[in-house]
């Protein structure tokens, strides 16, 4: 079984180990896109939360690629994809009552999110 | 995975309290809970990502009443049982042997 070697221990504990990676493919979205987060119940592992399911947000910026916790989480690979910043409304989620003022920022790989129609 | 750790939107926990000059580990567990899991990690190549999902799969009820770490420790055993490095057999036998310990 491979294991960490015993020098490399300490590196690791003190700057973590980064899930950056580069993505073959160019970005699908910019800023200013409208997304809508798919609606999705995954029985398996996910970082997307319930509550933005079938949500409309706005893409904020664009982070780079990361291996997909998705898969990572099943030992099935990395398969990086970008990573967005998204803003949703605190109206979107929660329904009129909720502050106009207030909004919400969640980073979401690619494959969570779809053009908004 | 719809769990039980996805709580965002859901009301009756109370507000967040901040405790002032919070130290990093609040009990010497866990401080080696935080050691002893990262160490299993990296010893059995255990993405951080799989052990949040065998946290999500902890029962719901046990989740809301344990600590933070006691979900690290919960994940680990679980992951380390799945991935046949360690038997409930083997777990078990030496929780009974520290509590006899710290009976004394």
């Amino acid at each position: 079984m491979p294991a960490l070697p015993k020098a490399m221990v300490w590196d690791v504990i003190k700057t973590g180990m980064s899930a950056r990676a580069e993505v073959k493919t160019p970005p699908r979205f910019k800023a200013g896109d409208r997304v809508v987060a798919r609606n999705v119940n995954p029985v398996h592992h996910t970082r997307m939360p319930r509550y933005i399911r079938g949500k409309e947000g706005v893409i904020r910026s664009h982070h780079g690629g990361f291996a997909f916790a998705d898969t990572r989480a099943h030992g099935e690979g990395d398969h990086p994809h970008h990573v967005y910043s998204v803003r949703f409304e605190a109206r979107e989620l929660w329904g009129a009552e909720a502050s106009p003022r207030d909004a919400v920022y969640i980073d979401l790989w690619e494959p969570y999110i779809e053009p908004a129609k | 995975m719809n769990s039980i750790h996805d709580l965002g939107g859901m009301h009756g926990f109370g507000p967040v309290l901040r405790e002032k000059d919070e130290p990093v580990f609040h009990a010497d567990w866990e401080r080696r809970t935080f050691s002893v899991v990262n160490l299993a990690m990296g010893a059995a190549q255990i993405h951080v990502d799989e052990i949040r999902h065998a946290i999500e799969k902890m029962p719901p009820a046990e989740y809301l009443v344990s600590p933070y770490y006691e979900h690290w420790i919960y994940g680990m055993e679980a992951l380390l049982m799945a991935k046949g490095l360690v038997t409930r057999e083997e777990l078990d036998r030496r929780i009974a042997e520290i509590a006899k310990r710290e009976a004394k």
